[in-house]
């Protein structure tokens, strides 16, 4: 008896101590960031007066951070729909160590920030240019919390403007995340790079482009895009909204778009892409490379503004069709050009076709690519057809 | 079902018992360490010709093995070259499974502190897991065997739902050019490819546990088989996920091919956790199969009672796990262990078939 009430009390100390967690943290407690946001140094207001009563520690202004904290309870998808209350709150740390900044906000808020719930990270082209984006994303690779899904883009201007909304019950950093869908209906967005792939990109040591967006009015948009050279990891450039949709087309990432082009009344004529394949072939003649570019698309003719004819009489498809090819090879001469002569950076990944195609001569170019790239000839070839003219045929 | 005493196994068992013993940590660092010699995205060719050099070696274990039925190698070692070489041989052998067994739980525990468990210490998270395991293994081989044959069917259901999700983000490029180096570093890779089957050597006693030990090379080629086309896979997805580059940088890149996706709706968004909580289990598995063969071999060796001796292994094993100090003396370890495995293979396999060659088909001994 004595015995079988032993067994009883020990077997239920065990279960006391078993359904706890050593490590638990109550999620109310702690603050969840979203966003993250890298800038040129800048001291905001608060840090400046800070700083002038000496609150400092040893460190070079080299970048300023803001993280997007977010209430515990929209990480769920729910989101706050008092209006009254902003539902984020941007926090910003100026220093030259992410990690460092991270960690000066505890001695400013009352809550640990935790990276579990990062969406979106964006960086200033202008920061791009100082510091390379290795540098730059060498913490948020390394760390535990944050998740390698996280989505990467450029600003334009400063990048904690993006972070910033002025609709109400809008979390900034949701919002740019959601616009990703967007994919589906212009090839102007690109496909996202999450952090896993921006890795494997400074690995290669390939150029690369990042979705850029641009604020203005406290609305963020998606416009084009910003070149970041392999070798270097510094921004060269930004691309146009039509390149970005060209990349899109001849990385094979994007199904969608329109091409506007005028007729010969100079009247505007729109062609809805339905579906789009792009085929990059390395073409090697001894020394000599080159490559072959096959554009194939089909779509359809979607508006005309011509009212005197109508898009399916006779000879107006295939004139249609011989504006918007010349319209296209437009479009994507102006991207080739300015990737081989102004920037210099084969954003495009010829390289990886041509490191599929042709390994032993890639090896012999990798460690000079983007020179490499700036020479050689690109051959393009349209072929666009049109297949229908929507509901209105006559 | 009823419960045997007979300390027998079925061949299905033993090819799931050799499965859960091998199928580990590795999982969660092949793919680095694969990429990291190999180069070029034909990793996961080095991993189908690893598992093909490594089933000739379970081969040659499993033959030896059979001709002494019912005998494991800690025994028939001992008749074969005399009680002090076969002595030694065991006991190099039980080094080795003692180090295997302290190297998985300690990878388990990383794993466990870096992304669940931040915070709790590490003999936390240790000692748990080593007293369950010595309940389980003070059971005998057949207790081990029916837990295996439920954790098994879950760990493999989990993995290939994580996978299947992990899809998504999956580029067939990644994987392109095939042999676009030469089959130079497709050989270069065997050399991490061999390592992940380290531990195959429990062979040498499963097969003395099996039923029906004419079925030792049918079940023990087919848990192998299953067991490469598991490495197979997880090469396959992890790299065309992240591709070479990402994966050869990440520590841990099957758990960051599984953050990098999520999957929004789903009964969880994020697949990392309950992987890692499943594959603690899997690791748990392969401890308790060391632990088993450890105190097995001691008892056999020295003609003790095998349950002092599970007792005592607990402290030495719990040392084990804790002598690499870092995560960096962690994978020196794992690749130590390896080179461990292949001199093993050399001297105990190869030399006693050798020995029982000569005694018995060229002496005509009786052994």
């Amino acid at each position: 008896m004595c015995r079988r009430i032993l067994v009883l009390l020990s077997s239920l100390m065990i279960l006391a101590t078993q359904t706890s967690c050593w490590s638990s943290k109550e999620i109310e407690d702690l603050a969840l960031y979203a966003g993250l946001a890298l800038d040129t140094a800048e001291l905001s207001p608060t840090e400046q007066k800070l700083e002038e009563q000496g609150s400092t520690y040893t460190k070079r202004n080299r970048i300023t951070a803001t993280v997007q904290v977010v209430p515990a309870n929209s990480v769920g998808g729910i989101e706050s729909t008092d209006g009254s209350v902003s539902p984020y709150m941007n926090v910003t740390g100026t220093g030259d160590s992410v990690l460092e900044i991270f960690r000066q906000y505890s001695i400013l808020r009352e809550r640990p920030i935790i990276g579990h719930h990062l969406k979106v990270i964006v960086v200033s082209s202008e920061l791009l240019k100082q510091q390379s984006m290795n540098q730059l994303m060498d913490f948020v690779l390394r760390d535990n919390d944050i998740r390698p899904s996280t989505m990467v883009f450029i600003s334009h201007g400063r990048a904690e403007e993006t972070m910033i909304s002025k609709q109400k019950g809008v979390i900034p950093a949701f919002h740019i995340r959601d616009m990703m869908r967007n994919q589906k209906r212009t090839s102007k967005v690109l496909a996202p790079v999450i952090l896993s792939k921006l890795d494997s990109f400074m690995y290669s040591k390939r150029s690369y482009a990042l979705q850029n967006l641009v604020t203005a009015n406290g609305e963020v948009e998606f416009s084009g895009a910003g070149v970041i050279k392999g070798n270097t990891g510094h921004w060269v450039g930004a691309l146009s909204q039509e390149d970005t949709e060209c990349l899109s087309w001849l990385t094979n990432r994007g199904q969608s778009g329109v091409i506007k082009t005028y007729d010969w009344s100079n009247e505007p004529i729109t062609y809805e892409v339905k579906s789009l394949k792009s085929k990059i072939t390395a073409k090697v003649d001894g020394d000599h490379l080159s490559f072959d570019v096959k554009l194939t698309t089909e779509g359809r003719l979607s508006e005309t503004w011509n009212e005197e004819e109508y898009p399916a009489a006779t000879h107006l498809p295939q004139k249609a069709e011989k504006l918007f090819n010349k319209r296209l090879e437009q479009m994507m001469q102006s991207l080739f050009h300015k990737l081989q002569s102004d920037y210099k950076a084969d954003a495009i990944g010829f390289s990886s076709m041509l490191k599929i195609q042709e390994p032993a001569l890639w090896r012999k170019l990798e460690d000079h690519w983007d020179e490499v790239f700036s020479r050689t000839p690109i051959h393009l070839e349209v072929d666009l057809k049109i297949t229908d003219f929507g509901s209105f045929t006559l | 079902m009823f419960i045997r005493t007979d300390d027998k196994i079925t061949a299905a068992q033993t090819a799931v018992f050799l499965n859960n013993t091998l199928l580990g940590a590795g999982i969660l660092t092949l793919p680095r360490s694969v990429s990291q010699t190999v180069k070029t995205p034909d990793a996961w060719i080095s991993v189908l010709l690893g598992g093909v050099i490594v089933m000739l070696a379970v081969l040659v274990m499993v033959k030896i093995s059979q001709q002494f039925p019912g005998q494991t190698v800690f025994q028939y070692a001992g008749r074969l070259t005399g009680r002090f070489i076969g002595g030694a041989l065991s006991l190099l052998l039980i080094l080795y499974f003692i180090t295997i067994a302290g190297f998985e739980i300690r990878t388990l525990a990383e794993v466990t502190l870096f992304f669940l468990l931040e915070g709790t210490p590490i003999w936390a998270v240790i000692l748990p897991f080593l007293w369950l395991s010595t309940y389980l293994v003070s059971g005998g081989i057949n207790s081990i065997a029916r837990v295996y044959t439920i954790v098994f069917p879950i760990s493999i259901m989990i993995l290939l739902i994580s996978f299947l999700l992990s899809l998504r983000i999956f580029d067939i490029e990644h994987l392109r050019p095939v042999l676009g180096n030469g089959v130079a570093p497709v050989f270069a890779g065997l050399k991490s490819t061999v390592l992940i089957f380290t531990g195959c050597e429990v062979t040498m006693t499963l097969v003395a546990f099996m039923q029906d030990p004419k079925q030792a090379v049918k079940a023990i080629l087919g848990g192998l088989a299953v067991l490469m086309g598991i490495y197979l896979l997880t090469v396959v997805i992890v790299i065309g996920g992240i591709s070479i580059g990402s994966a050869s940088t990440s520590t841990w890149p099957t758990i960051d091919l599984m953050r990098s996706f999520e999957v929004p709706g789903f009964f969880f968004e994020r697949m990392e956790f309950p992987f890692m909580v499943i594959w603690l289990m899997q690791m748990f598995c392969n401890f308790s199969s060391f632990f088993f063969q450890a105190s097995l071999g001691l008892s056999q060796i020295f003609k003790l009672k095998v349950h002092p001796i599970i007792y005592a292994l607990v402290p030495l094993l719990f040392i084990s796990a804790m002598v690499p100090k870092s995560l960096s003396d962690l994978f020196a370890l794992g690749d130590a262990i390896g080179r461990m495995g292949v001199v093993l293979f050399l001297l105990v396999p190869v030399l006693l078939s050798i020995v029982w060659l000569i005694r018995a088909k060229g002496l005509k001994q009786h052994v």
